[in-house]
């Protein structure tokens, strides 16, 4: 049963609606933080539990982080509202950009900018796989398992399954013994 | 042709076990899913599914949304449909799980495992991202004006503040002008 101050399932559908709609890029952890506490929904402990947990789950962070938050207010319910409203817009957005892409992209004019914009987001990429290598800066074994990582993939075409199950697994093993050391020492 | 039904099945079993697989934000999922998309079942070419991830850069929400772009082009017959079902296998799986955790929630928050989980997860998602380099290499034009744009893009990425669609749109920009 919903708190007697609990939001209403369409202000819960039209709060992540508005957010999913307009956040480019990153920035979209601050809006939800910054819209779920204005509201009252929830206090900062809670909030950043649950952005811990939409980021370790499987799933786009903004929609987890959502879902958890639409489930916090108004339960299974709020869940489903939440999720609607943080997928739709990107949903009939991204459907608007595909129809015109399918119309023009034949177009000379358009398949040079299409060609300009894949060699853009292929730097973002490179770019994102920096920063996260960096972040790994911290232990040579991390290092090693995303050069092993990369490796079997591009030469191996090892599924994606298989990939987490075993160089996951092996960071998650290393990750626990180094807990451990840590914990004795 | 195959038929719609069947090409709809196939959809459904790629992307709902890539939304299960799609830790770290999904990041990593790229590779298998230009695997599936482009060398088994054939529903995009490569330089489709650089371009549609570039769409899904440049849209706001989740990049992955360019799942649905990929069940638009799948499904000929019924390509809303197609970009529908996508779009639920893609979203639909991991958001369950994340509803059916929230029990569970209080106690993981606080447990030393959710830490252990996310780093020890996290340097294999990192070879992926990597390896989705090479996935999203392989549809870029590869030509030196277009080298250029890309090794442009990674310094001011890095070293400035500018947002990610920007640079895209910048790109796009460079390939009017020269890589018609």
């Amino acid at each position: 049963m919903p708190a007697k101050d609990a939001p209403s399932l369409v202000r819960v559908a039209v709060t992540f609606a508005s957010i999913s709609a307009t956040s480019f890029g990153g920035g979209q952890k601050a809006s939800i933080r910054q819209s779920v506490m204005a509201a009252g929904w929830m206090d900062a402990d809670a909030f950043l539990d649950g952005l811990e947990v939409a980021q370790v789950m499987p799933g786009p962070n903004l929609l987890n982080l959502a879902i958890y938050c639409g489930q916090r207010v108004r339960g299974i319910p709020g869940a489903i509202a939440a999720f609607f409203g943080a997928s739709v817009p990107p949903f009939a957005i991204v459907l608007i950009a595909g129809a015109l892409y399918f119309k023009y992209a034949s177009n000379p004019f358009v398949h040079g900018a299409l060609r300009g914009c894949a060699a853009g987001a292929l730097g973002l990429t490179v770019a994102n796989a920096i920063e996260l290598t960096w972040d790994e800066r911290r232990s040579w074994i991390a290092i090693a398992l995303v050069a092993a990582t990369a490796l079997a993939v591009w030469l191996l075409k090892l599924p994606l399954l298989l990939v987490l199950a075993v160089f996951g697994g092996a960071g998650i093993a290393a990750e626990r013994l180094r807990a451990q050391r840590t914990a004795r020492a | 042709m195959p038929s719609a039904l069947h090409n709809l099945l196939d959809i459904v079993g790629v992307f709902a076990q890539l939304s299960v697989l799609g830790f770290g934000g999904g990041k990593g999922i790229i590779p298998q899913m230009h695997t599936d998309a482009v060398t088994t079942y054939h529903w995009v070419t490569s330089e489709q599914f650089t371009q549609f991830y570039t769409i899904g850069k440049l849209v706001p929400g989740p990049t992955t949304i360019f799942a649905a772009l990929i069940g638009y082009a799948a499904v000929p017959q019924r390509p809303l449909l197609g970009a529908a079902v996508a779009t639920a296998a893609m979203f639909l799986p991991s958001s369950a799980m994340m509803m059916g955790f929230d029990s569970l929630l209080a106690r993981f928050a606080a447990s030393p495992w959710r830490a252990t989980i996310s780093r020890g997860l996290a340097p294999a998602i990192v070879g992926l991202v990597w390896a989705s380099v090479l996935s999203i290499g392989r549809g870029a034009p590869a030509t030196p004006i277009a080298y250029v744009t890309t090794a442009a893009v990674v310094v001011l990425m890095l070293r400035t503040k500018i947002s990610a669609p920007l640079l895209i749109l910048l790109s796009g920009g460079v390939g009017v002008v020269a890589l018609r």
